[in-house]
Formats: structure tokens, C-alpha cells, sequence
């Protein structure tokens, strides 16, 4: 082997893709080149920082979430006055979000009534006022069940309890809790863990938010979230009222917010998380700290306004214990793990939302979980099991989707074994691995 | 099947908004990695490649050359880690960015391999992001290309020295840079 042919060679050696012979020629080579030697080397060194590159990022997802805030981004309206061209390249982080309040502020006030200024303005304190924060920790009360996601509303359920704890300093980690689940960040990997069907699922790195808790970390990071608030008021016109009342003794600004979500009314997720919601928010500030105190949000929904959602402790740079980002699980809890791509895959990764769903309840229905499983991306584990075993499916109907997400729902009417019946959409969301539809949620 | 980077961003821009996820796809895991050298810390560089892209959709009109949609996207991403650089010293006021900014680790300083791999032609830079990105074998990229393995192999060879070549001229224009700087 000549070097030419050797140079040729060096990639699909470096790969194992020579057949034996072949490679048997071009090592043979090297040992008596010490050019193609050298070249060799080069090329492996370079194959080693980029194996490195992409080790670092193998763990990185973020289609899901890039594509919903563009979706957000389409459905809000477009204003070319200075306030959109100000706003439209925004960036949050602490003081920057606070110093960008500042500016809003000063504009806002040439501009509006008085009434509406002072709202805005006890707004942009408090963004300053949280600018600095070391931790802080929400207790909330949120209209949803206990085992379900963390970002479900459901306004005709009772209050659950919803805790966040964040520690910005000197290493960001977080837990967010409810009842029936739990997610945590210790700074070096995210878990989610749900007690009701007795499951856990580990991202092997850090994350600012995971697992459907992004808005509360948005109620978290006030200093963001009030500017946000800001911004909204002004491009959309939303309106603002404040009033000062007295609270043991206390002064207190309330400020009032009428929020929409620009969602059309028939949309089926409308009403269904905080983004896709209309809302009434109310802001209650201490007028000397101008910290934010509490928060009430009240869903204006078809059935009428309902409160959803209330803050009503907030604590501010207090210690949280090391312990809290941590979490021991069960000994028998079962891992989630990502969808891998096998072989026959083209048979699921073909089908349509409607075909995967009726493959899906059918093979429940059977206990076949083998097939099952390939639709979900969470365990089956034994409490679903038991849940969905002997179903019998009665009907489907016409898939639909929803402006916010990707996701089709599949109507669907199910007979369960004790002979109870339930009528509810599918949601099925494509996976990027397999190119399956797999159930995001609604059962 | 794969379309180029020119037939999603003009999809995109025809009104298939969904088709952009596709070029979210392609370049979400070399972006991640580009950017956290750039700002050494994950969950930032996390939120800062979200904003690329956002902005990226939010601009894509703007963008003359569609073929060279990754290189612009980097340009984008540049810009966010600065913001965000410059915000957080704002936000701190003290020496604690700087070592939180900057990292020991050789490999999370390695960002100008992605800006090489940004000048790339396409379907050398294919190869390489699903080979060393997506974690794909030979094999496996040939099958998602539809190409024969060899031309795999060949495609590798050519781009490891494309690659090469650029590095080094990048490291040239640094040493020549540094030479000017000092005193």
C-alpha cells in the first residue's frame, strides 16, 4: 500500500471498517511511514474532541420546548411602536431584568393614566426589590390532582399544595413537590419522580427547569416574571389597576392584572395550563420592603372565574437545607427510560395518532404491555397496569391538534373491567427517537 | 427523508413553522455544545441556545444565504452569550462571574470546533453532526442518508481535513492576534 492509498484508508480505519486484510496493508504502512503516521494521529486526536463535543450535549432535548415558545410567539400580536422594538430582544436576568423594568417604567409613565402607572410602578420595584436574591421558596395552592403534571390546571378539583424551593447562590438547584410527585436539581442532574405510579426519570445534567414546573420557576424568578408582566400589559393592552390597602398594620399595593392568552376559545388546550389561560392576577406587594407578599390568579373559564392558583408564602434569602435537593426513592421504583429505535420500528414509527392510539388501548385490553409500552414514555408499572388492564376500547374518533403544541388527541370512549366508562382525548405526541406516537397524557 | 438546510428554512418560511423543529433537531445538541464553552454553564447554556433559536425563527426572513442557516445560527448564539455575559456581571458586580464564566476543563473551551464545523460544506457537516452528535454509527448515518458507506467514509475523510484546514487557520489568526495584543 502506497501512500495515497494509505491517506484514503485513515478515516475508515480509524472507523474498524476496514476489512481485515485491508487494515492488516494500511497498519503495515504506518509502521514504516512516519508521514501517514502523523497524519493518522491528527485525525484520531480530532476524532477524540469531537467524540468529547458530543458527549457533552448527548443529553440535550430541547425541539419540545424551542417549539412551544415559538408557537407562543406567532400568536402574539405584532406592534411596531418603540415599546415592541424594546421589547423584542428581551433578556432576563436579574438586575438586566430589573434595569430593563426601569426603562420600560420611565416610558410608561409619560404615557398612561396615573392610576395604571403606579400599578406598573409597583411592579418594576418589586422586579428590583427580587433582583438580588440568593433563595426564595413558594408555598402555593393550585386546582389539579395530585399525581398528575406539575403544570395542569383543572379548575373543577380542589386545591393542592405545590412547593418550590430555588436556591440561585452559590449553585443553582431546585425542588418543586406536590403530593404525588416530586422533581428535583442537586446541580449536577434533574429527577422526576412520581409516587402515585411509583416511577422515577433522571436527566444526566443540570437544568434551569424540567418535567412541566417551567411556570412556576417563571412565578420564582420574579424579578423576570414582573417584568414579563410589564411587557405584556404594554403589547397587549392588558389591563391594570392597583389599589393600597391595610394588612395588619401594613401597607400593601395590589396590583391587579386582566391576562390573556391570545388562544382561540375552541381551542382545545385553552384554559388547560397558565400560558393557555385567561387570567385575573393580583400582586400583593409591602409598600415598604416592595417585596411581593402574595399572589391570587382566578381562571375566567366557560364555567365561570374560578381561583386556581394562590401564593401565600413567600420567603425570601432564607437557608434551605442541603437536604431538600435530594431525595430517597423507593428500592423497587422503576426507571423511565427514552424510547430507543429497534428493529420492525417502521411498523409504529408508520402508524398514524388514531392507529397508535387503538394498537395502544387494544393491546391494554389484552395485557399484552409489551406492545403497550411502546407507545408511552413512562414505565408501565403496576398501578397503571392495573389501571388500564381488561379495558375494553368502544370508540375512536377524529384526531385534532391544538395551536400551542405539536400534539394530536384521539377522542376515545373506553369500558374499563369494573364495567366504568370513560370518554376523554389522547394526547399523543411524536417522539424524535423512534419517530412513534407516543401518549403524553389524557388518560 | 432528510431535506437540506435550505428546503427547511424555506419551508419555515412558507408557513410550515413545524419544519423549523426539524433544523432544531439537526443543530440543538452542536449549538448546546457551542455554547456551553462559551458561557461554562449548562442550564444557561441550555436557556441561551432556546433564545437562539427563537430569535433565529423570529429572523429567518432575514436570512440571505438559507444554505448557510447553522453558521448564522452560531452568529446569533454569539451574540445571546454575550448578552448574557454582560448581564450577569451586571447582576453580580463581583469577581464570582468571571470563575463561574470561564472553566479549567480544555474540552468545554473547544467552541471554535463548532464554528469550524460551521463553514463546512452541508453534507460534510451532516456527517459530521450525526456521526459525533447524534452519536450515530458509520452505518447508521448511511442508512439515514441513504448513502452507500463508503461515501460515508470518504464524506468523514474529506470533512477531518476541511476541519483541519480551518482549525488551523484559526489558530494562526489567534497567535497573530495575541502577538499584536501584547505589550
Amino acid at each position: 500500500m502506497n501512500c495515497a492509498e494509505c491517506r484514503d484508508n485513515l478515516a475508515a480505519l480509524a472507523e474498524a471498517l476496514l476489512d481485515c486484510n485491508e487494515s492488516l496493508q494500511c497498519r503495515a504502512h504506518l509502521e514504516t511511514c512516519a508521514d501517514c503516521r502523523a497524519e493518522y494521529e491528527a485525525i484520531t486526536r480530532l476524532q477524540q474532541r469531537l467524540t468529547a463535543r458530543g458527549e457533552a450535549a448527548a443529553a440535550v432535548r430541547i425541539v419540545e420546548p424551542v417549539m412551544r415558545r415559538i408557537h407562543r410567539e406567532e400568536y402574539k400580536p405584532e406592534r411596531e411602536n418603540i415599546m415592541s422594538r424594546l421589547l423584542k430582544y428581551r433578556w432576563g436576568f436579574g438586575l438586566g431584568a430589573a434595569a430593563c423594568a426601569a426603562v420600560i417604567l420611565s416610558v410608561i409613565l409619560l404615557t398612561t393614566p396615573r392610576a395604571e402607572a403606579r400599578a406598573v410602578e409597583a411592579l418594576a420595584k418589586g422586579a428590583q426589590a427580587a433582583a438580588k436574591l440568593n433563595s426564595i421558596h413558594l408555598r402555593c395552592q393550585l386546582r389539579t390532582v395530585p399525581f398528575d403534571n406539575f403544570a395542569a390546571i383543572m379548575p373543577d378539583q380542589g386545591f393542592v399544595n405545590i412547593e418550590l424551593w430555588k436556591q440561585f447562590t452559590p449553585e443553582l438547584k431546585w425542588r418543586v413537590e406536590k403530593p404525588g410527585r416530586v422533581a428535583l436539581m442537586d446541580g449536577k442532574s434533574t429527577l422526576l419522580f412520581d409516587r402515585h405510579a411509583n416511577f422515577a426519570m433522571r436527566l444526566d445534567q443540570p437544568s434551569a427547569s424540567a418535567f412541566d414546573t417551567e411556570w412556576l420557576h417563571k412565578m420564582a424568578d420574579l424579578s423576570q416574571t414582573l417584568n414579563d408582566e410589564l411587557q405584556a400589559i404594554q403589547a397587549h393592552g392588558w389591563p391594570v389597576t392597583v389599589t393600597t390597602e391595610s394588612q395588619g398594620g401594613r401597607a400593601k399595593t395590589v396590583v391587579t392584572v386582566e391576562a390573556k392568552s391570545n388562544l382561540p376559545e375552541d381551542d382545545y388546550l385553552k384554559n388547560k395550563f397558565f400560558e393557555t389561560t385567561d387570567t385575573r392576577r393580583v400582586y400583593v406587594f409591602d409598600e415598604e420592603s416592595e417585596l411581593l407578599e402574595s399572589v391570587n390568579v382566578t381562571m375566567h373559564g366557560s364555567a365561570g372565574d374560578v381561583s386556581v392558583l394562590e401564593i401565600n408564602q413567600i420567603d425570601y434569602n432564607t437557608l434551605i437545607d442541603a437536604s431538600v435537593f435530594s431525595i430517597e426513592l423507593p428500592a423497587d421504583v422503576s426507571w423511565m427510560q427514552k424510547q430507543q429505535s429497534t428493529p420492525g420500528d417502521e411498523k409504529y414509527s408508520n402508524m398514524t395518532a388514531e392507529q397508535s392510539a387503538r394498537t395502544f388501548f387494544e393491546a391494554c385490553g389484552r395485557g399484552d404491555w409489551n406492545e403497550a409500552g411502546k407507545f408511552t414514555m413512562f414505565p408501565l408499572t403496576d398501578p397503571i397496569k392495573q389501571y388500564l388492564d381488561g379495558l375494553e376500547l368502544v370508540s375512536l374518533g377524529t384526531p385534532f391538534g391544538s395551536a400551542v403544541n405539536q400534539d394530536q388527541f384521539v377522542p376515545y370512549n373506553i369500558k374499563f373491567k369494573n364495567g366504568d366508562v370513560k370518554k376523554f382525548n389522547l394526547a399523543l405526541r411524536k417522539d424524535e427517537q423512534t419517530g412513534r406516537w407516543l401518549v403524553d397524557g389524557g388518560l | 427523508m432528510e431535506l437540506t438546510d435550505r428546503e427547511y428554512v424555506e419551508r419555515s418560511r412558507d408557513g410550515h413553522p413545524e419544519d423549523f423543529g426539524r433544523l432544531v433537531d439537526r443543530y440543538q445538541k452542536p449549538l448546546f455544545s457551542y455554547l456551553a464553552a462559551r458561557v461554562g454553564n449548562l442550564p444557561q447554556a441550555e436557556e441561551a441556545a432556546q433564545e437562539s433559536f427563537v430569535r433565529a425563527f423570529l429572523s429567518l426572513k432575514k436570512l440571505r444565504k438559507p444554505e448557510s442557516f447553522y453558521s448564522w445560527l452560531l452568529g446569533i448564539a454569539g451574540r445571546v452569550a454575550k448578552e448574557q455575559f454582560r448581564l450577569e456581571l451586571h447582576q453580580r458586580r463581583d469577581c464570582e462571574v468571571a470563575q463561574t464564566m470561564t472553566t479549567d476543563n480544555d474540552d468545554a473551551k473547544d467552541y471554535p470546533l463548532e464554528e469550524a464545523i460551521a463553514v463546512l460544506p452541508e453534507n460534510h457537516r451532516q456527517v459530521i453532526v450525526l456521526r459525533y452528535y447524534e452519536g450515530l454509527s458509520c452505518q447508521e448515518v448511511a442508512t439515514r442518508l441513504d448513502m452507500p458507506i463508503g461515501t460515508v467514509t470518504k464524506t468523514l475523510s474529506r470533512a477531518y481535513a476541511l476541519l483541519r484546514q480551518e482549525l488551523k487557520a484559526r489558530e494562526r489568526v489567534e497567535q497573530t492576534v495575541n502577538q499584536i495584543q501584547k505589550p
